[in-house]
């Protein structure tokens, strides 16, 4: 098989989700949090995936549900690269004492585990997906910072950079036209890396309960059905629907994010399918 | 009695796009106690003939030609020919860079490394070896020396050990592929007098090297390699005081000393080269036949070749 | 060995970020609306008569101005009292620690086996980097990680437990457990399915990580040097390669080991194994905002200590480091 269907076909992939969760009235009519049939019911022509133990389509949770997750993974990945990108292009074009002030503080967060800050901070704010998501981005980005900052130093100090100055280019033009540029590949790369790794950290953010349980994501799809005993009465229509969605996109987004790294570090020998 | 004898060796890198001719049909003989320096320019094809003869090549070059040492045939000799070989037979000064040496391994036990490899020695007997060796090479305390790791020593040392590595198993070739590369001129000095002393003296050596200096110094004899081919090929001191092919005259006429006049252009491209001679574009005394025919390597002497419509 | 200097600025760092930590965990407490006393009276009854609220806040300081607080706050976090759980009511220090035993059941044996594996087949891998059998590899490494951790505990208990019935459901004793008491095989053998998937997934992380290690010593001139003095693969590979592609392991491991003691909120979860982990979940679904900032410390604190004997471990090994240089 080759790398380029690998990468075209996790690309479709990835759109058919984001299509599906933009149409979702159109797909799902039933709606996912009416009752429209008897409880526990196993797939038939009204409901594909079958009912869950209320009586739901798991198909229309599945399909709406898959907003939230998606919108999560995505947003979360945005914030995390806006700010690492614009830090990291601010402080290393500067250098000097704010590069300092940066670098030590960055070494001060970067042991503090985000994770259990996470739960922490959501446990007092009681927020949305939005704002977890936020939440999750600033606490990921610190990671991201050091990475922008390496490129952006040796950018900075070239020659082009020293012409653009000589000209009188203001210094937030030429980082904004010269440097981000450069270092878009980088960043193209973390976004789709972050996307998956903070889209699956979402579902299991969800499934251990982070934010209002009422939320229909694919998340506590899988927590009602664990709970309420999906596996001990052997209903694998009510918790495998969920928990195979999450793997296709998440391995879409892998694939994506391997063939990324492999065009734009062609150091880092990965693939040659 | 030739020692090393090429025959229309051809090495090819083949990329996702183009073939890259790196070394296109050389022959060249390297007689048992010569010294013969290959000169050019970078991405000529030198450093390539050396690790052709190693048999070091990377897995994708495509090579074909023949190589033989004495009477056998090393170019397609399995690895584990090859293996017996290197370090003890043929041994190889590799370019000085950062991380020619295992930063985690004493030198002592890098250099010593190749008798036991080979077995030639145990290893308390290697041990002194190495030692004798180090001290011969300048290091002033080679107990202490021994004990230490690479990134303790300066360019010139680490140098030295590179040289200490060739020698230690005492090899009827050496390979010295720009020994002084990166050093700074009392250094280098220090490094030719060296090689001369120990290696150039009662062994043969093979230099490849793009600095005309070292080769004078070093070597008996001179093949001058341009665009993957040999364009010129005599004694030494014949060759540089009377070049005959215009890519040598200009690599002279190019010396700070004889007045830094640069040969215009650009070597071509390994992947488009042209079709007839290779450095017709940049001859201040090119013909119309230049530029269409290729010219063959003919012999103008008894010891010399030359590669040019010119002398036809 | 190690610059006397260097070290002291590494605790420096170490402990600033364990101050931050404290930091939050102080503000968020004194933030939460209401009051800690309250609420944590609140889980004992329902009213709460005015001489018992007084009480407790002259017992925990909490009529003391806001800086006084703090450092009271600070004293008493080094001192191991970390303040009550609203939901159980019992402090919050000794339960933690009292988890964290059941979770080391889990999480050692994963651990030193994860390592083990994912740095030998990471090692395989990488020498032979570029072949059909690593590429093979590769790809299920890939595939695996992409999939969710608990996604795979919930499908290791279906088929395991539910349909081939070969381990229990979950928990750490059987029933018999009231009959007998505790036994040790049993809660071994309940142990074995959750032990097992820490180590797969552990082992995946260390693939990764060593692969790129062995490919990027492969490519280093001292290997084509070594290659030169007539050695042969296996040579290269135990005398050169190895060691220096460990190099990089020793720091990540050290601080994976830390990592990884909160990574397992979704398998104890799963298995309803009674650790740290396990904990986190169910202080999250009653909102135990104590409980849940002792956690965040403890893993802070394991967290930061870690990074620091990580780096003073490289140190200790890497020859080009001994001379303590920054960065």
């Amino acid at each position: 098989m080759s790398r380029k269907i690998i990468l075209w076909g996790s690309v479709a992939v990835l759109c058919i989700y984001i299509g599906i969760a933009l149409a979702a009235p159109l797909i799902a009519p039933l709606g996912p949090t009416a009752i429209t049939g008897k409880p526990l019911q196993p797939p038939d022509n009204r409901h594909i995936f079958g009912t869950n133990n209320i009586g739901q389509d798991i198909f229309a949770q599945l399909v709406y549900g898959s907003r939230i997750t998606l919108l999560f993974g995505f947003f979360s990945a945005l914030f995390s690269v806006l700010i690492s990108t614009g830090i990291g292009i601010v402080i290393g074009y500067y250098g000097g004492l704010v590069d300092e002030i940066v670098c030590r503080a960055i070494d001060i967060f970067m042991p503090i585990p985000m994770f259990p800050l996470l739960i922490v901070l959501t446990t007092f704010f009681s927020p949305g997906v939005i704002e977890v998501s936020l939440l999750m981005g600033i606490l990921g980005s610190v990671y991201g910072i050091r990475i922008i900052r390496t490129q952006v130093l040796s950018l900075a100090r070239t020659n082009f950079v020293e012409g653009a100055r000589a000209i009188g280019a203001s210094d937030f033009q030429i980082m904004y036209r010269h440097i981000l540029p450069n270092v878009m590949p980088i960043v193209m790369v973390k976004f789709v890396s972050a996307s998956q790794h903070l889209l699956v950290m979402g579902v299991g953010l969800s499934f251990i309960g982070l934010w209002d349980t009422s939320t229909i994501d694919w998340g506590t799809m899988i927590q009602n059905a664990y709970s309420q005993g999906g596996i001990a009465l052997g209903l694998w229509w009510w918790i495998l629907p969920p928990g195979i969605a999450v793997i296709g996109i998440s391995l879409a987004l892998a694939m994506i994010g391997y063939s990324f790294e492999e065009k734009f570090n062609p150091r880092v020998e990965v693939n040659r399918i | 009695m030739g020692l090393i004898r090429i025959s229309g060796l051809r090495v090819a890198f083949s990329t996702c796009s183009e073939e890259i001719r790196a070394v296109d049909a050389v022959d060249l003989d390297i007689r048992s106690g010569d010294s013969l320096s290959l000169i050019g320019e970078s991405g000529c094809g030198k450093t390539v003939m050396g690790m052709a003869i190693m048999g070091l090549l990377p897995k994708n070059a495509m090579i074909s030609g023949s190589i033989r040492y004495g009477d056998q045939e090393i170019l397609s000799a399995p690895d584990r020919t090859m293996q017996q070989i290197r370090g003890k037979e043929i041994a190889m000064i590799s370019q000085n860079s950062a991380n020619a040496l295992d930063p985690v391994m004493t030198i002592g036990d890098q250099i010593a490394e190749p008798l036991l490899i080979h077995r030639l020695l145990p290893t308390t007997e290697a041990r002194s070896e190495t030692l004798r060796l180090l001290s011969a090479l300048g290091f002033d305390e080679p107990e202490t020396a021994a004990g230490r790791y690479p990134h303790e020593f300066s360019g010139g040392m680490r140098e030295r050990i590179l040289i200490a590595l060739a020698l230690i198993c005492n090899p009827r070739l050496i390979i010295a592929d720009e020994p002084t590369a990166g050093l700074d001129a009392q250094v280098k000095s220090q490094i030719l007098r060296l090689i001369k002393k120990q290696i150039a003296s009662n062994r043969t050596l093979f230099l490849i090297t793009h600095d005309m200096g070292t080769a004078s110094f070093l070597s008996t004899r001179i093949a001058v390699m341009y665009a993957g081919e040999l364009v010129e090929a005599g004694p030494t001191k014949e060759v540089l005081a009377m070049p005959r092919h215009p890519y040598t005259q200009g690599l002279l006429a190019s010396l700070p000393s004889a007045g830094l006049h640069p040969i215009p252009g650009m070597s071509p491209a390994p992947a488009h080269l042209p079709k007839g001679c290779r450095f017709c574009a940049r001859c201040p005394s090119a013909t119309d036949r230049c530029s269409t025919l290729h010219p063959p390597l003919k012999e103008t002497s008894n010891t010399r070749q030359v590669r040019c419509f010119l002398y036809d | 060995m190690i610059s006397g200097k260097y070290l002291l600025r590494r605790l420096c760092y170490s402990g600033a970020s364990f101050f931050v930590c404290i930091t939050i965990t102080f503000f968020l407490l004194h933030l939460m609306p209401g009051d800690y006393i309250t609420n944590y009276l609140l889980s004992l009854s329902n009213t709460i008569p005015q001489a018992a609220v007084e009480q407790f806040r002259h017992q925990f300081g909490l009529d003391l101005p806001l800086t006084d607080q703090y450092v009271l706050y600070i004293v008493n976090i080094l001192h191991g009292q970390w303040g009550y759980s609203y939901a159980y009511g019992l402090p919050v220090f000794p339960m933690i620690t009292g988890k964290l035993c059941w979770s080391l059941i889990l999480l050692l044996p994963a651990t030193v086996l994860g390592i083990l594996i994912g740095t030998v087949i990471g090692a395989w891998s990488g020498w032979k980097s570029g072949g059909k059998k690593d590429l093979a590899i590769f790809n299920v490494m890939i595939v695996i990680r992409a999939i969710p951790e608990f996604w795979w505990a919930i499908m290791a208990v279906m088929v395991f437990s539910f349909y081939l019935r070969w381990f229990p459901l979950g928990g750490y004793s059987s029933i018999s457990v009231l009959t007998t008491g505790l036994s040790i095989p049993d809660v071994l053998y309940h142990a074995i399915l959750p032990i097992a998937l820490m180590t797969f997934f552990i082992a995946t992380g260390n693939y990764y990580v060593m692969r790129n290690s062995m490919i990027s010593v492969i490519g280093e001139d001292y290997i084509t040097t070594a290659r030169a003095k007539g050695l042969d693969e296996r040579g290269i590979l135990w005398r050169h390669a190895l060691k220096n592609a460990l190099l990089p392991m020793v720091t990540i491991t050290t601080f994976q080991c830390a990592a990884i003691i909160m990574g397992n909120v979704f398998i104890e979860t799963v298995f309803s194994w009674p650790g740290i982990g396990f904990l986190t979940t169910e202080a999250l679904t009653m909102r135990d905002l104590p409980l849940l900032e002792g956690i965040f410390l403890l893993d802070s604190l394991l967290t930061i200590a870690s990074m620091l004997l990580a780096d003073i471990l490289s140190s200790m090994i890497d020859p080009r480091i001994r001379m303590g240089n920054d960065e």
